[in-house]
């Protein structure tokens, strides 16, 4: 029992260390936590603001709307179909590049991946062929999961033109990195036993990859695309923020103008698509993984009648009908999804872009400059380049990145004491009338308090997650003032939902074997939790929280562009004076932290031997 | 060599290592056609190492193997491919593919003999005598109403079956089955020994079944084979195996 000494404090040691972390956040974002500017005037907004919740607005708040302006109802509605629209559009475009990366990205279907046999010559080569482009892929993979999507998309506005179709493109590349990372997991993880059987029998890695590894990939891939969907969906009425028309714009707007109720209405409507978006894909996740009940066989058996009656689940196939009638619709029908790209100049456009990009050193003299003069003014000032970059991360590139990973880390920490104080609540493991059936059965109103709080702390986790943390976060630099802890508060409180969700599920498929054992020797709920679930579920309650923090880092890199100093102020602000080139080194340091992170998640996943 | 039949395996003075352990130890076997053998001993033995080696899924890393007569480690890999495709394995999870159906794990037994088209095919849209084929396995096996559904949907026992029906769609010379009965109660364990024994009767299969119940070993299969500590330590007709042998393959100090 030595190891399971050992683990235990381990764990303890952990705890601790993300404690002490968090004190070391805390201490260096400083106690303001609410600027208190004008007196009493902050208190009073945050009074209003709360007390329009109770009273959306369902027509225009402003008096004086133009002539023939579309009613407010009506424009939000605008809003949430475009919303809808491009989130649609990206993930038409995000699934099939995912699948691919992943597909490249993964090494379960090379030719002679067998422990036997002379491989021959070109076998080899071709492995080797196979391992760089497996290396490529996963690089790509890396690189383009590691730059957020509204930083691309600035990229692309700025590069391409304001058109939604280059917002589309910017969510798609992020989505699809992460969804390849999960396919290519998915395949080399799952259903090694049946692929190897396949194998043993002669089949190629191929045929098995066909055979098995698609099929038992299949569910969590699609449960995977769904819940991208609903990110989809809110980073798509995010881009609002930076001026492409969906949900977010007419947030900020109401916001502006202090139309509180009109704000609310927007947040409800919001927040009910995406909680409608994951009942949805909890519907459709149960139906695949539980599979539908076959026809009744009348008269003789035989293969004919087996196959007429045989099982088939026509509302999967229907969603799946309807989700490419989705695709179709969002794609053609509406306003063109590339208006504002027929600009004539599109060329010279991109070209000054690349001029900007490039580091001021080593700029060309001519904006418009040929690839060969590039080259040229690029290879004579390179040694400059170097000097350019260490300026800037000497100020400010260092301590805005220190303070973003600051943030986030607060962030999460935060978060994840709310969901473990929570979660004994809220998780369906415990939060029952009688968990495991040992508990004895509860009078009938201690039993419905019990469901009670556990519905309402559940139904909290998806509130909680349905609102993007930069809507959050907006709102509360805008309510509590410009300081770093409104931004570790809507990370927080965003991630304490997903968390609570994630945990949750831990909790739920745990073997009920030991906290069920502590049940029947007496023990209570928060015994049961503390003793059995936690310590059991632990590993992949750290893997969550990792796996958090490094979206947290993401994350916090674009708050900072609400105006507080980190790399998303410094990214703003570059972009606002066009200094792209200052802009694309911020965003890469950005992405060199998230990188890191995620070799270390990796590494940190294999030591646990745990899959997501 | 005069011989006119090849043995089915001929393996002799196989070691098998895995880092420092060896699992398999100058191990010799001779195996013919139409047998039924019975592995036993302690767990970690080398039982599920020995079936591997027997399969052509490990190479050994010292001593000579033949399978069917061939060498599986002069062959290229369309040759070992078409080896393993006469030799039907399951292992003792089974590794079926959760999600599909039935017979959607019956036809990747016959892999090894299609191209990636085929095997497509058969996954997709399987030909009429493909089905046909299929569903009179299935019958055999007793499971022919769950042809078309899903392999999750099905018990311990019938999921063996559909491993037992994918073997036999590989129309293979010999079945390799590592602890078949060890998940199941007493009655369907005999139950599967008798269908397993039954069909390598009828198909005149070679079968090499390893397992941990002796009283069931001795009763379905002629001739035993004690492992211990990756050594054979007892090989021989069943009457042969006595009270002594029996208690020394399974004495504890075996149980790393
Ligand atoms: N892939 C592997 N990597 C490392 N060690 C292995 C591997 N496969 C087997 N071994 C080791 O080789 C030895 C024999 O293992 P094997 O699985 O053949 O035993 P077994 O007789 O089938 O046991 P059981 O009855 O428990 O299934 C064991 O000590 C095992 O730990
Ligand atoms: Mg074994």
């Amino acid at each position: 029992m030595k190891a399971g000494l050992r683990l235990w404090t381990g764990r303890r040691l952990v705890v601790l260390l993300a404690l002490v972390l968090f004190g070391y956040c805390a201490v260096h974002l400083g106690p303001r936590v609410m600027v208190l500017g004008e007196g009493a005037d902050r208190f009073s907004t945050i009074k209003k603001f709360l007390g329009a919740a109770f009273v959306p607005a369902l027509v225009d708040q402003s008096p004086n709307m133009p002539e023939g302006a579309a009613p407010f109802l009506v424009r939000v509605g605008e809003g949430l179909v475009r919303t809808f629209r491009y989130a649609v559009v990206a993930m038409s475009l995000a699934v099939p590049l995912g699948i691919g990366l992943g597909f490249f990205g993964s090494s379960a279907w090379w030719p002679g991946s067998v422990d036997y046999g002379r491989p021959k010559l070109w076998r080899r080569v071709v492995r080797g062929g196979l391992r760089v482009l497996r290396w490529s892929c996963r690089g790509l993979i890396a690189l383009m999961r590691s730059v957020h999507e509204l930083i691309w998309a600035m990229f692309f506005l700025s590069a391409i033109g304001d058109a939604p179709v280059t917002a589309c493109v910017a969510l798609a590349l992020p989505f699809a990195g992460t969804l390849g990372k999960v396919f290519s997991e998915l395949v080399d993880e799952e259903g090694q036993e049946a692929r190897s059987v396949l194998m043993a029998g002669g089949a190629t890695p191929l045929q098995a990859f066909v055979g098995v590894l698609i099929p038992q990939a299949f569910p969590g891939l699609l449960t995977y695309a769904l819940y991208r969907f609903e990110c989809a969906l809110r980073s798509s009425a995010v881009l609002g923020f930076i001026g492409i028309e969906t949900l977010g714009l007419g947030i900020r707007r109401s916001f502006e103008n202090l139309y509180f109720r009109e704000v609310w209405t927007q947040l409800f409507v919001l927040i009910i698509v995406i909680v409608v978006v994951d009942r949805i894909g909890a519907r459709l996740r149960a139906r695949l993984n539980r599979g539908v009940a076959r026809k009744q066989l009348a008269g003789e058996l035989s293969e004919a009648a087996l196959r007429r009656t045989a099982p088939r689940d026509w509302m999967m196939r229907g969603a799946g009908v309807f989700a490419l009638l989705l695709v179709m619709l969002s794609w053609n029908v509406g306003a063109p999804l590339a208006n504002g790209l027929t600009g004539v100049r599109q060329e010279e456009r991109l070209a000054r872009f690349v001029t900007k990009l490039t580091p001021v050193p080593a700029r060309p003299a001519d904006r418009l400059a040929g690839w060969e003069e590039r080259r040229e003014a690029w290879s004579e000032n390179q040694g400059e380049v170097g000097a350019w970059a260490w300026a800037l991360w000497k100020k400010p590139g260092a301590k805005a990145l220190g303070n973003t990973v600051v943030i986030a880390t607060a962030a999460v920490v935060l978060a994840g004491i709310g969901a473990a104080l929570l979660l004994p609540l809220g998780t369906r493991a415990l939060a029952t009338a009688e968990p495991f059936g040992l508990m004895g059965v509860a009078s009938g109103w201690r039993r419905r308090i019990r469901l009670w709080i556990g519905s309402v702390v559940r139904g909290f986790f998806v509130v909680a997650r349905a609102v993007p943390e930069y809507v959050y976060a907006f709102l509360l630099v805008a309510l509590l003032g410009p300081s770093a802890w409104p931004l570790v508060f809507a990370l927080a409180l965003h991630n304490v939902g997903i968390l609570g969700r994630l945990w949750g599920e831990v909790a739920e498929n745990e073997r009920p074997e030991a906290a069920g054992q502590l049940a029947r020797v007496g023990a209570s709920r928060g015994q049961i939790y503390l003793a059995g679930l936690a310590p059991t579920s632990f590993n992949r309650f750290l893997l969550f929280f990792f796996y958090r923090w490094e979206t947290c880092v993401r994350e916090a890199t674009i708050l900072g562009m609400l105006g507080i100093s980190s790399l998303g102020y410094h990214i703003s602000i570059s972009r606002n004076f066009l200094r792209y080139d200052q802009m694309l080194f911020y965003v890469l340091l950005g992405a060199a932290v998230i990188i890191l992170g995620d070799v270390l998640s990796d590494v940190l996943r294999r030591r646990l031997r745990l899959s997501r | 060599m005069f011989l006119l039949m090849d043995s089915v395996f001929q393996i002799e003075g196989v070691t098998r290592r895995f880092g420092a352990v060896e699992a398999l130890r100058g191990v010799d076997l001779r195996v013919e056609e139409g047998e039924r053998v019975a592995l036993i001993g302690p767990s970690g033995c080398g039982k599920t190492t020995l079936l591997k080696v027997l399969g052509a899924q490990l190479a050994p890393d010292e001593g000579s193997l033949m399978v069917l007569g061939k060498d599986p480690q002069g062959l290229d890999e369309r040759g070992l491919r078409e080896l393993r495709s006469a030799l039907a394995f399951i292992p003792q999870d089974l590794g079926l593919v959760q999600n599909t159906r039935v017979i959607q794990n019956v036809v990747g037994g016959g892999f090894g003999k299609r191209s990636l088209l085929g095997a497509l095919r058969d996954l997709l849209l399987p030909a009429l005598e493909e089905r046909q084929r299929i569903f009179e396995l299935l019958e055999r096996v007793g499971i022919a109403e769950k042809m078309y559904d899903r392999v999750d949907s099905l018990s311990g026992g019938q999921q063996q079956r559909v491993a037992v029906a994918r073997s036999l769609y590989q129309n293979p010379q010999a079945l390799l089955a590592d602890e078949p009965i060890s998940a199941v109660d007493p009655a369907r364990a005999r139950q599967l020994l008798e269908l397993l024994v039954g069909l390598c009767e009828e198909e005149k299969l070679t079968l090499v079944v390893s397992m941990h119940q002796l009283e069931l070993a001795r009763e379905f299969f002629p001739r035993i084979v004690g492992l211990k500590a990756g050594e054979v330590l007892f090989d021989g007709a069943v009457e042969s195996l006595g009270a002594e042998e029996e208690k020394n393959l399974y004495e504890l100090d075996s149980i790393g």
